[in-house]
């Protein structure tokens, strides 16, 4: 297909504001996929994903459309992660692109996502075609929102397109606004090649399955390629495209989406925003914007039982060989014993893992409460890059230590703008600068440490906000915090696994609200037990949790002793890891409490 | 040599009621009462069939439990009776329990029972507060419990048990320590005192669930508990099982049965048997009981056969729950191991953290094991 011909683009949007479904009409009204054959939300292949509403991993198809006028085009869709954790995927799943429907729900309006995603795709300079979706709802506010997108893109409110994606209602008009506003692929089918991998995934047959997006040149089976920031060889399995199925097609030219088949083990040596060309003639500068991905969030992942060490890290593995941002690697902990320090995007990134580990593989989890990655700089000049709090080396030894600081910016109804300060006051943000998007609604920004955002911002907003709030971050820099490292002590034993850096500003409030919370959820034993918190061995707050004062079956006669044994079989296995009286079992409940410290 | 166990205990389980209780989860139906004569029939069959293959045994005691017992008429009891008798060897000492609820007995059905042999009733009093016994969804009231016991007497009955529940949602130790006074008052032989157990399912449970109640205080349910211990001693009862207390002489010779881990036959729907290391359970739903035995068949619905191991575990549990405790010569008779060598960590780990006390010869349930008594249990299991 020439290029004047092709049309390379994505669909951007909140979560839930109608992407994927957009996305199956435009399947079906071009017949990629025939109705019968139809599974709602074709483009999220996980079901987690489909569970959630969220797309996780971007992924590509392409589609055959003839145009009104009879001239044939070949649309590349691209979808994108629709969650903040995956931002940088998002940014090459752009790259890839010349523009972009922008989705907006008829009810919800603009929110932080679809802002910060915008943003992002005029940073790539996409073309935005405008769309209110949802318009069949009772709710929608059709002309208010067109109005906003209008104002927000400053284009005539005629070029908002007004569509319900779910009762296929002004589909037909999306697609002869991506062949008439959009624009043919740039680069150059004559230059050497050069190809962005914007996704890959892992086939048990083929390898890496990269995708790509071919810039310049043209890629070719047969000819061994090279990923230019890894500096890795490939020679191609196979080439071809999505339809939405891999279809080989042996060549991709310049403008085409489509797939390369590396035969690589790991998605980590084929990672996103890498550049593919050709051994022979490599390209002399490879496309910009790659970024090796960098876990931002931590935390510990403990069997429940010890003998599932072994398939948590099977699954972990297999995990990894599809998730280039999963880290992980062997940590051991005095009260959870064995497991794994993993690293994620995100807390949504996380969430996702856990979930998977314990669904797809059946395993029965234990996680610590997430920690960002700090930068300890030693009295030496030596710097360590720390990720567990446990890990913090003796105070003594500590020169300066560094926390990562966040880009945060608010989206709310002006309404609320008390509020969110107050939120945002409370967890050490830094108020940089307020933009209304018209009179109700403002975009607040601010910086503030990665470790503030991820224990419930996003909860804590959404319920002084009564919803309407959202939330987009990106990383801005590692910044020297008076922070300290806090220890819980249950039953007087400091549980390594409790333990948190914190502002030391914060530190009483924390350490007692912490040990409030935790009273709450550690089970009464047969003896008092204190919980208390400390920073450098000095007691900062305390706790006790009474001891146990009834705890037995009142009524036991003939008809009961196989059911009461069975109760008593049960409440000991239950209580397995505790294998001698004078130890605390700490409930999963407990490794989180930190995360809930404003519930109440 | 063997010695051959001679005398055995029966429950008959009468799985009948008005109504149900708010807080029960026992196999027992409301509305089906027509089913009795039929359901009298099928539990004489099963008397028959069990004596073709225990008749040598003599009979210890015979309990008539529920569901509500007293719904049967006279002649119902006396047809049982007399199956029983007939199928085995009836003592003249033997002890005959029937459960009772108040508002379904009169002096002269009280009259007609005890006639029959029937030499101890227990009365499910629940509480001396009408209030309380609504929310339990009793169907009486404090009076007719009064009433009843009067008759009870009147019609000679010098055996007699009252039921009452404590933690109850809402409930003050002031209202608990009124029962228990208003209990004493009737002077009863025998008391037994059950910790409310909300389970899972019952109407109480879902008004719990849906914070129409709130739920029980275990801490003020083990203040009660002390409360009773001490105050009943103080007027003379023993306290010789966990939930139970008893003038000298009138601990309850059937659930000791239990307690002691001896072989029972349970006959009735859902009713449980415990003979030849063997344990099952009756099919529950009355209709389906009686068809079983219509067409002549077992109504059996689950059968165990008991471990030598787990034998010994529930021997323990149960054992523990009596005051005259764990007695080392008697498990070494009858499972010919010492106790100390099966479970000689659990008793002196269950002695340093204060549940128990073991002097070598015998374990007992402390105070404080008394409350936590499933901490030592599980031990044992």
């Amino acid at each position: 297909m020439h290029p004047s011909h092709i049309r390379d683009f994505c669909i951007i949007a909140h979560v839930d504001h109608g992407k994927s479904t957009l996305a199956d009409r435009l399947l079906e009204l071009t017949g990629t996929i025939p109705p019968h054959q139809m599974t709602a939300q074709v483009l999220d292949s996980m079901d987690l994903e489909r569970e959630k509403g969220v797309t996780i991993k971007a992924s590509a198809v392409r589609m055959e459309y003839t145009a009104p006028d009879g001239e044939r085009y070949e649309l590349n869709l691209i979808d994108t992660p629709g969650h903040v954790d995956f931002s940088y995927e998002v940014s090459r799943a752009l790259a890839a692109c010349e523009g972009a429907l922008l989705v907006v729900d008829a009810v919800q309006g603009i929110e932080a996502q679809t802002l910060a995603n915008l943003y992002l795709a005029l940073e790539a300079d996409l073309e935005i075609v405008p769309v209110v979706n949802k318009i069949d709802l009772t709710a929608a506010r059709t002309d208010e929102v067109a109005l906003e997108l209008a104002e927000l893109l400053g284009v005539d409110p005629d070029e908002v397109l007004r569509v319900s994606a779910k009762e296929g209602w002004g589909v037909e008009r999306v697609l002869e606004a991506v062949v008439r506003r959009l624009p043919p692929p740039r680069g150059d089918p004559a230059a050497p090649l050069r190809a962005l991998v914007f996704d890959s995934h892992y086939n048990p047959y083929k390898g890496v399955v990269a995708y790509v997006r071919v810039v310049d040149g043209a890629l070719v089976q047969g000819e061994p390629l090279l990923l230019m920031s890894s500096n890795t060889v490939v020679e191609p399995l196979e080439v071809g495209v999505f339809t939405p199925g891999m279809t080989p097609t042996g060549r991709l030219e310049a403008g085409a989406v489509g797939y390369v088949a590396t035969g690589l083990k790991t998605v980590r040596e084929c990672q996103v925003g890498d550049t593919l060309t050709t051994v022979a003639t490599p390209a002399t500068e490879p496309l910009p914007g790659y970024r090796p991905v960098k876990p931002m969030v931590f935390a510990g992942l403990y069997p429940v039982e010890g003998e599932d060490y072994n398939a948590l890290r099977d699954a972990l593995e297999k995990l990894q060989l599809n998730d280039a941002a999963l880290v992980f690697e062997p940590e051991s902990s005095q009260a959870l014993q064995f497991g794994f320090r993993c690293g994620f995007l995100g807390l949504f990134h996380m969430e996702i893992v856990q979930e998977r580990l314990e669904r797809e593989y059946g395993l029965d989890l234990i996680a610590t409460a997430p920690s960002v990655a700090y930068q300890v700089v030693l009295q030496n000049g030596e710097v360590l890059r720390i990720s567990s709090p446990a890990d913090l080396p003796d105070p003594a030894t500590i020169k300066e230590i560094r926390e990562p600081w966040m880009r945060v910016q608010v989206f709310t109804p002006a309404d609320y703008i008390g509020q969110v300060m107050e939120v945002v006051k409370r967890r050490r943000g830094i108020y940089k600068s307020t933009e209304y998007l018209d009179n109700q609604r403002v975009v607040l920004n601010y910086e503030m440490p990665l470790a503030e955002v991820i224990v419930d911002l996003h909860d804590r907003l959404k319920s002084v906000t009564r919803g309407y709030a959202s939330l987009d971050y990106t990383f801005d820099s590692y910044r020297p915090g008076d922070l300290v490292r806090m220890d819980i002590l249950v039953n007087k034993e400091p549980v390594d696994a409790l333990a948190l850096i914190v502002h030391r500003d914060q530190a009483y409030e924390k350490g007692a609200a912490l040990v409030r919370k935790m009273k709450e959820v550690i089970p009464r034993q047969l003896f008092k037990v204190p919980i208390q918190a400390a920073i450098g061995g000095r007691i900062i707050a305390r706790e006790t949790v009474s001891a146990l004062r009834k705890d037995v079956l009142a009524k036991c006669y003939g008809g009961d002793v196989t059911r009461k044994r069975k109760l008593l079989e049960k409440q000991k296995a239950g209580k397995k890891r505790l294998k001698q009286f004078g130890r605390v079992v700490i409930p999963q409940d407990a490794f989180l409490a930190v995360l809930r410290l404003e519930e109440d | 040599m063997h010695t051959r166990l001679s005398s055995l205990s029966v429950y008959v389980h009468i799985p009948f009621c008005r109504a149900r209780c708010a807080y029960c989860d026992f196999n027992t139906y409301a509305g089906l009462e027509s089913l009795l004569p039929r359901y009298v029939a099928a539990l004489c069959r099963e008397v028959e069939l069990a004596g073709n293959r225990w008749g040598d045994f003599s009979l210890a005691t015979v309990y008539f439990g529920g569901g509500t017992p007293s719904l049967m008429t006279p002649e119902m009891v006396e047809r049982v009776l007399n199956a029983l008798s007939l199928a085995f060897c009836m003592p003249p000492d033997v002890e005959i329990t029937l459960e009772a609820n108040p508002g379904t007995v009169d002096g002269h059905k009280l009259r007609q029972l005890r006639s029959l042999g029937v030499n101890r009733l227990s009365l499910g009093a629940q509480s001396a507060h009408d209030a309380e016994l609504r929310l339990l969804g009793r169907i009486h009231t404090w009076g007719e419990v009064v009433a009843t016991v009067q008759e009870a007497r009147e019609a000679g009955f010098a055996n007699l048990s009252l039921d009452f529940i404590f933690g109850l949602p809402g409930q003050t130790l002031e209202r608990w320590q009124e029962t228990l006074e208003a209990a004493l008052g009737l002077a009863p032989e025998h008391l037994s005192l059950y910790a409310l157990t909300v389970e899972e399912g019952t109407p109480l449970w879902e008004q719990i669930e849906q914070h129409l109640l709130p739920a029980p205080d275990d801490d003020l349910a083990a203040g009660m508990y002390e409360y009773a211990e001490e105050r009943l001693a103080a007027a003379g009862y023993s306290h010789y099982e966990i939930s139970n207390w008893a003038r000298e002489g009138y601990a309850c010779r059937h659930n000791l049965t239990y307690w002691h881990n001896e072989p029972w036959l349970g006959v009735g729907a859902g009713a449980h048997s415990w003979l030849d290391g063997r344990r099952w359970a009756n099919l529950s739903h009355p209709e389906d009981y009686i068809r079983a035995l219509e067409r002549g068949e077992m109504p059996v619905a689950e059968h165990e056969r008991i471990e030598l191991a787990t034998e010994m575990g529930e021997t323990m549990m149960l054992w523990l729950r009596l005051a005259e405790g764990a007695d080392a010569l008697r498990f070494r008779e009858r499972f010919g191991v010492e106790l100390e060598a099966v479970f000689g960590g659990e008793l002196a780990e269950l002695c340093e953290v204060g549940l128990l006390e073991w002097d070598g010869r015998v374990a007992r349930l402390t105070p404080r094991g008394r409350l936590l008594g499933n901490q030592v249990f599980l031990r044992f299991i």
